[in-house]
């Protein structure tokens, strides 16, 4: 193809690979792209730091000589049916409330998209804010980072899962502002692909910490 | 399209790195061992990761 010819044709711009913006060329859009390699690499950290407690956990014996995880005293305090369920359901719903954004803004409603955002940043703020109130309540059980492997490997993992969470929901205000600035369309709207990519990613790694933490 | 280029090859490498996960995992017990879940985990994420890292080789290149 001329150069001439190239700028006659106008080029099928964003045309949809797999439900994901790629740009003119059929290459995948740079914000996407970018996002998929950081997930990757943020695959690998958490893989990293669920070996790690899985590791300490296989090793644990208590001081009495016993092998049981969680440590008889902490045994009473994880209940899975509590504010943390409460919390891991807002999680999930904002990534509903997040893919609904997207299908809106997918067909130029920015009314709804704009609506969508704006829950999914609130329920992600919620989310934190429930996350540290049961913080507390464990700190006031008395299960700290200094109580054992046991303490150590829960807010270690807890506790990298939240700055993420954090990460992200600074990213979908960002991603609210320039929707309420008018800046994406149905054709631009490959940072709000990339945000949700990131946030179903972070909740996909909340419902395994759940499930791992308080269950297995 | 090439046919390596097609999406059906992103899971066939995931799906590999995931069966060895599965071999080791399973293997462990027959041979007497304990289920290793630390390596378990780590193969599985490394599926994920390396099917990611393939869907962006297949995906982002250009067409030309």
């Amino acid at each position: 193809m001329t150069a001439d010819s190239h700028a006659l044709t106008p080029p099928a711009e964003h045309s949809p690979v797999a439900g994901l913006a790629h740009d003119a060329r059929g290459g995948i859009s740079n914000p996407i792209l970018g996002m998929i390699l950081f997930i990757t690499s943020e695959i690998m950290f958490f893989a990293g730091l669920f070996a790690a407690y899985f590791s300490t956990r296989a090793n644990f014996v208590d001081a009495n000589g016993v092998k049981e995880w969680p440590p008889s005293q902490f045994d009473h305090i994880l209940n899975p049916f509590s504010i943390i369920l409460v919390a891991t359901v807002i999680l999930v719903l904002s990534s509903v409330t997040l893919q609904m954004a997207i299908w809106a803004i997918r067909r130029d409603d920015r009314r709804g998209f704009l609506r969508n955002m704006a829950v999914t940043f609130v329920l992600g703020i919620i989310f934190l804010l429930l996350q540290a109130y049961d913080y507390s309540l464990l700190f006031e059980e008395g299960m700290t980072m200094g109580s054992g492997p046991f303490g150590t490997t829960y807010y270690t993992l807890t506790g990298f899962h939240g700055a993420h969470v954090f990460g992200g929901v600074i990213m979908l205000g960002v991603v609210l502002y320039r929707g309420m600035s008018g800046q994406f369309s149905s054709r631009h709207h490959d940072a709000v692909e990339a945000a949700s990519l990131y946030w179903h990613f972070v909740d996909v790694v909340w419902i395994l910490l759940f499930s791992i933490l308080y269950f297995l | 399209m090439h046919p390596i280029r097609h999406p059906r090859n992103v899971a066939i490498i995931g799906i590999a790195f995931i069966a060895v996960g599965a071999i080791y995992a399973l293997g462990a017990v027959p041979l007497g061992y304990e289920i290793e879940w630390a390596g378990v985990t780590m193969l599985g994420a490394l599926g994920i990761a390396m099917s990611l890292m393939a869907y962006v080789l297949i995906a982002g290149s250009s067409e030309d």
